[in-house]
């Protein structure tokens, strides 16, 4: 061989030797809002644009499976995705588009296996074999209890389902992920890379040990289950630790399957997985600066070959703002198709092989997760982690101490809690103001369409499919074939989530806020806690605020960190957790004769929660008693609409300062003690 | 805003929310005065033939063991039981030491009714970081016994707290969990003198059955002379296995017993109040000058106005 053929280290080489270069990961746009319709438009225009995947985002009612004429959906329809009500729907989703040739991935958990089962449905009326269809259902319920809250049934049982998903795509559809194992979401929750490699990979386990124990699989077929297990991670703003976070993920993985599974070929080891990047750190102020953001935390997780995401899908400027338009998107999209295709990171092996620092970091992040993990097992895995509250505490403490951070300044966020002068943006300037505004016809439409189908279908088959769900539900078989016969009976979303409920219950996780500590001090801590001091004296009690979720929204990090705020400065905290209808938060008010309902609303449905809030305090006659405020994402054109509903505060991810709020609302109280002693 | 007390009991006697609610303020609220508007409110219920017949129910036990869960099935099982049934249930939670707030998460386990007046649910914070009762609970018990059936109680048990609680309930459950190591702690501190029976939770875990024999076993050790050996409920608040034995105990107690006994545990509290109004100073008065709170309480005609004097004599010293 000439000197100048040999194989040089800084080239990759293809099966023949020959130098070669990567191909880019799959890039995607998690999208989907108002209709079927509405996105499947959307989704055809990405496509057109040189996207090469579908991520799909599914509204609330349909992620928590009910029907759009539900009266605990109707607020949230069409908001934050797409709804399904059934087959119909599915089928206008993906209305031309070649779902054989797609790979699509459903950001779907607590209804999982029916929209599963209703993609096969798609394919099985268009004709196309299900050996074809690629893509992933999210469906991991053990972060959903953890972190984004669309969790319907108690661990067991969703466990269940998910193993029984595995089982049934193992051969039907091999190419299908029947779960992602996300830490994605434990890190928007506030989870520290350890925490994020600890709980992703205890999830993971407890899983592969309840398949196995299950005993549906032979050897071989396990072994190709331990390869079908692909990961949803997230990127943060630190990017030489989370680059190192993705190295370890990869070697532990590895190791774990061989250690704990005995997998002994190498390709079912692989950790594979897709990327979203942080968007807890993107800001509402100065918003433009989020585009560099993305841009380092993509670096974190493409850089380095060894670890790089298989799928990346990107946030946008105006995360914090409201849901993406499609010139946002657009932006994000591009930057992906800068990276990938103009500059020359494909065209190299690892850059960080051999490193010193690298190695010595990756083994901290291996040994620190290691405990962790040994800890949950010794627990007896994810499921008595998640009942005893344990995994969620955890949370709750890293994001109390997170927000801390920045409060005091000891961590840095450009914009926000320094450098905070600035010239206006002008991507605020259109005429939109930067902001996705929804088109108010989707509801109508969702509802006509579930109205449609139901009229429409034959009600017998209907019925037996759901006694057929709800009888392998009670006798353990597997649900997924009566599910997909439900759909083909155009069975509705919140008919099939119904038939197992009624079977398996419903579920309420720990909310994790008890004993947590806020390391705030000071003299205007000292102050607020005189002041509150001073308020029992003359209210004849400590002042109590009822911390409120309303409606499906599954955002607790604000929640949390309000009640924790205020039993810190000395009020006494109501809060039970997300998912709370107004009826039962304002229930809670009156019994315990509150003095202030905190509503937290970041899913966009604020004003017809609010409107709600007041008619059942209205109806409960104590309106002016109890003060409302409200906090979230709430777009500026809404505040006044809020005020003039009667809501007293409002407070956006701008005002960061706890602190401030809390001031606020003592304020209000003061007001309304000194206004009574006065008339 | 400006509802007249009479009001407020007539609305309050048909279990209004709001109305219960704010008179539970009323006997919470513990500056001086107040004791007047709580002598008010009790007077129109006396008026009104209304009597504190209702039974208080304790259950204690250590965080997490199930007690919230249990109670949000028992409580909408015994309002199905009988539909005159009406039932209160306090929970209370320890407050911060630092702070002074409480974070009130019992709520998160119940089951919601909005449209329940027979069912009430109230959170209170027990101002002392161990848990226990609060320093009001024993007056809410006296609004609430007399508008409620039954009145359950949850707190956190942690040492001698618990005596309170004793003193207070006609019946007290202590609820437990399979094998935690909390629970021998627990048995140790001397916590099994003082329930009535016993819940062991969470049968449905596999580790349960030899709990049982363990919790079996200790029994005859730590209450020797006890005639017979107090019952221990076996119960999954998540299943609902053993909810029926458990409840028909509890159905017996509350049919049967009638709180009438509030009234002899006034001096216990009554002492406890001054206890944790003025310190081993206050004590010291109560005990030394006056005879204790028996003496005082007999000597001045009722809870409110013994209050009202107490507090006037401890003022009064130099
Ligand atoms: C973190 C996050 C998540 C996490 C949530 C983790 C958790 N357990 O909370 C995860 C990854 C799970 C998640 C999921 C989803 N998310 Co999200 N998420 C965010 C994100 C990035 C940050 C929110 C946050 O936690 N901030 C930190 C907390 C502390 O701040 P905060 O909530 O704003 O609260 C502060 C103030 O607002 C105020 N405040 C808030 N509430 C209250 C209440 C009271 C009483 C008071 C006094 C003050 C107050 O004080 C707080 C302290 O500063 C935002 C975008 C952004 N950057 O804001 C999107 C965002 C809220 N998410 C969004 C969406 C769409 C979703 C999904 C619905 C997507 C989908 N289709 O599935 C899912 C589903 C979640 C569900 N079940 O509802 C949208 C909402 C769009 C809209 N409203 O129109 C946003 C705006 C992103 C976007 N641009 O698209 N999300
Ligand atoms: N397995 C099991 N878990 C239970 C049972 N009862 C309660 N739990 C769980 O134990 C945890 C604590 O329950 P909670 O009622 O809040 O306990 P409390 O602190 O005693 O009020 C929750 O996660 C419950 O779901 C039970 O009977 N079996
Ligand atoms: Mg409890």
């Amino acid at each position: 061989m000439a000197e100048q053929d040999a194989p040089q280290a800084h080239q990759i080489l293809d099966s023949d030797g020959e130098p070669s270069s990567d191909r880019p990961w799959i890039i995607r746009t998690y999208s989907g809002h108002s209709s079927p319709k509405a996105s499947n438009e959307l989704y055809r225009s990405n496509l057109a644009k040189g996207q090469t995947g579908l991520s799909i985002a599914f509204d609330l009612p349909t992620q928590c499976g009910y029907d759009s004429d539900d009266a605990i959906a109707r607020p949230e329809i069409g908001k934050v995705g797409v709804p399904i009500n059934s087959l119909d729907d599915m089928h206008l989703l993906f209305d031309e588009i070649p779902v054989e040739q797609m790979n699509t991935s459903m950001t779907i958990n607590g209804t999982a296996m029916w929209l599963l089962a209703l993609y096969v449905g798609v394919a099985r009326e268009r004709g196309v074999e299900l050996s074809e269809l690629q893509g992933t259902t999210q469906n991991d319920l053990i972060k959903e209890y953890l972190a984004r809250g669309t969790y319907i049934y108690p661990p067991e049982h969703s466990l269940r389902l998910i193993a029984e998903m595995y089982e049934f795509c193992l051969d039907e559809i091999p190419k299908w992920n029947a779960s992602n194992i996300c830490s994605y979401h434990l890190q928007e929750a506030g989870a520290t890379p350890t925490q994020e490699l600890a709980f992703a990979l205890a999830n993971a386990i407890s899983l592969l040990d309840l398949i196995k124990e299950r005993g549906e699989f032979t050897d071989e077929q396990f072994e190709r289950a331990v390869g079908r297990i692909s990961f949803f991670v997230n990127a943060g703003i630190r990017f030489v630790e989370e680059m190192c976070k993705m190295r370890a993920f990869g070697e532990l993985w590895d190791e774990y399957t061989r250690e704990r599974f005995g997998v002994e070929n190498e390709k079912y080891r692989r950790f594979r997985y897709g990327v979203q990047v942080n968007s807890l750190g993107l800001t509402e102020a100065q918003p433009e600066n989020n585009a560099w953001r993305i841009l380092i935390e993509t670096l974190g997780v493409t850089l380095s070959r060894d670890a790089r995401a298989r799928a990346v899908q990107l946030p946008a400027w105006n995360e914090a703002l409201s849901l993406p338009r499609p010139w946002d998107q657009q932006w994000s999209l591009r930057f992906q198709q800068i990276l990938a295709f103009e500059t020359d990171l494909l065209e190299y092996p690892d850059l960080f092989e051999g490193s010193v620092v690298v190695r010595s970091k990756v083994d901290e992040l291996k040994r620190d997760a290691r405990e962790e993990i040994d800890r949950i097992l010794g627990m007896g895995g994810v499921i008595p982690a998640i009942e005893s509250g344990y995994m969620k505490s955890a949370l709750v403490r890293s994001m109390s101490e997170r927000i801390a951070a920045i409060n005091t300044g000891d961590q840095i966020v450009v914009g926000l809690n320094r450098w905070t002068e600035g010239l206006p943006s002008p991507l605020l300037g259109g005429e939109d103001g930067g902001i996705f505004t929804l088109d108010e016809s989707a509801a109508r439409d969702a509802i006509a369409s579930v109205e449609r189908t139901r009229a429409e279908r034959d009600p017998e088959r209907a019925a037996a499919a759901v006694e057929a769900l709800k009888a392998a539900a009670r006798d353990g078989s597997s649900m997924m074939e009566p599910s997909i016969e439900c759909a083909l009976a155009r069975v509705t979303t919140g008919e099939w989530a119904g038939a197992l409920r009624e079977v398996f219950g419903e579920y309420r996780p720990a909310t994790g806020v008890d004993g947590q500590q806020l390391s705030l001090a000071g003299d205007r801590v000292d102050a607020l806690r005189e002041r509150i001091g001073r308020l029992a004296d003359q209210l004849g009690h400590r002042p109590r605020i009822v911390v409120g979720k309303p409606g499906l929204d599954g955002h607790s990090n604000g929640a949390e960190v309000i009640a924790v705020s205020a039993r810190h400065v000395g009020f006494d905290v109501i809060y039970s957790g997300i998912r709370l209808s107004p009826d039962e938060i304002v229930l809670s008010a009156v019994e315990e004769d509150a003095d202030v309902i905190g509503a937290s609303v970041l899913s966009g449905s604020h004003l017809e929660l609010a409107e709600q809030l007041f008619e059942q305090l209205a109806a409960h006659g104590a309106s002016d008693r109890i003060d409302v405020v409200v906090g979230g994402i709430i777009p500026p054109g809404d505040v006044e609409k809020l005020r003039g509903m009667g809501v007293q505060r409002v407070f956006t991810p701008s005002d960061y300062e706890l602190i401030d709020i809390m001031e606020s609302i003592v304020d209000l109280v003061e007001a309304r003690v000194e206004g009574a002693v006065a008339s | 805003m400006s509802d007249t007390t009479d009001e407020l009991v007539e609305r309050a006697r048909s279990l209004d929310k709001g109305s219960v609610a704010r008179l539970i303020s009323r006997f919470e609220d513990r500056r001086p005065h107040m004791a007047e508007h709580r002598a008010e409110v009790l007077a129109a219920l006396d008026g009104a033939g209304v009597a504190p017949t209702g039974t208080i129910i304790g259950v204690t036990g250590t965080p997490g063991s199930g007690k919230s869960t249990l109670l949000s099935r028992l409580t909408v099982d015994l309002l199905s039981d009988d539909d005159s049934r009406s039932i209160a249930v306090l929970a209370v939670d320890p407050s911060s030491q630092v702070s002074g707030g409480a974070l009130l998460g019992d709520r998160t386990r119940m089951r919601y009714l909005p449209d329940e007046r027979r069912l009430f649910f109230r959170s209170q914070a027990s101002e002392s970081d161990l848990g226990g009762l609060g320093p009001s609970t024993f007056q809410v018990c006296r609004l609430l016994t007399r508008l409620f059936d039954c009145v359950m109680i949850e707190t956190v048990g942690i040492g001698q707290s618990e005596a309170d609680i004793r003193h207070l309930a006609d019946r007290v459950y202590l609820v437990l969990q399979p094998l935690g190591g909390d629970e021998v702690q627990f048995l140790k501190a001397g916590i099994i003198e003082v329930p009535d029976a016993f819940i062991l939770n969470k049968c449905d875990e596999p580790s349960s059955s030899a709990s049982y024999h363990q919790l079996r076993a200790s029994m005859w050790l730590a209450r020797p002379f006890d005639e017979e050996a107090p019952p221990i409920f076996r119960t999954s608040a998540l299943t609902g296995e053993g909810l029926d034995e458990l409840e028909a105990d509890l159905i017996a107690r509350i049919d049967t017993i009638g709180g009438a006994g509030l009234r002899e545990r006034e001096p216990y509290f009554f002492g406890r109040w001054v206890d944790d109004e003025w310190g081993r100073h206050g004590v010291g008065v109560l005990r030394e000058r006056f005879g204790g709170a028996e003496r005082f309480l007999a000597d001045h005609g009722g809870y409110e106005t013994a209050q009202a004097a107490f507090a006037d004599e401890v003022l009064r010293q130099p």
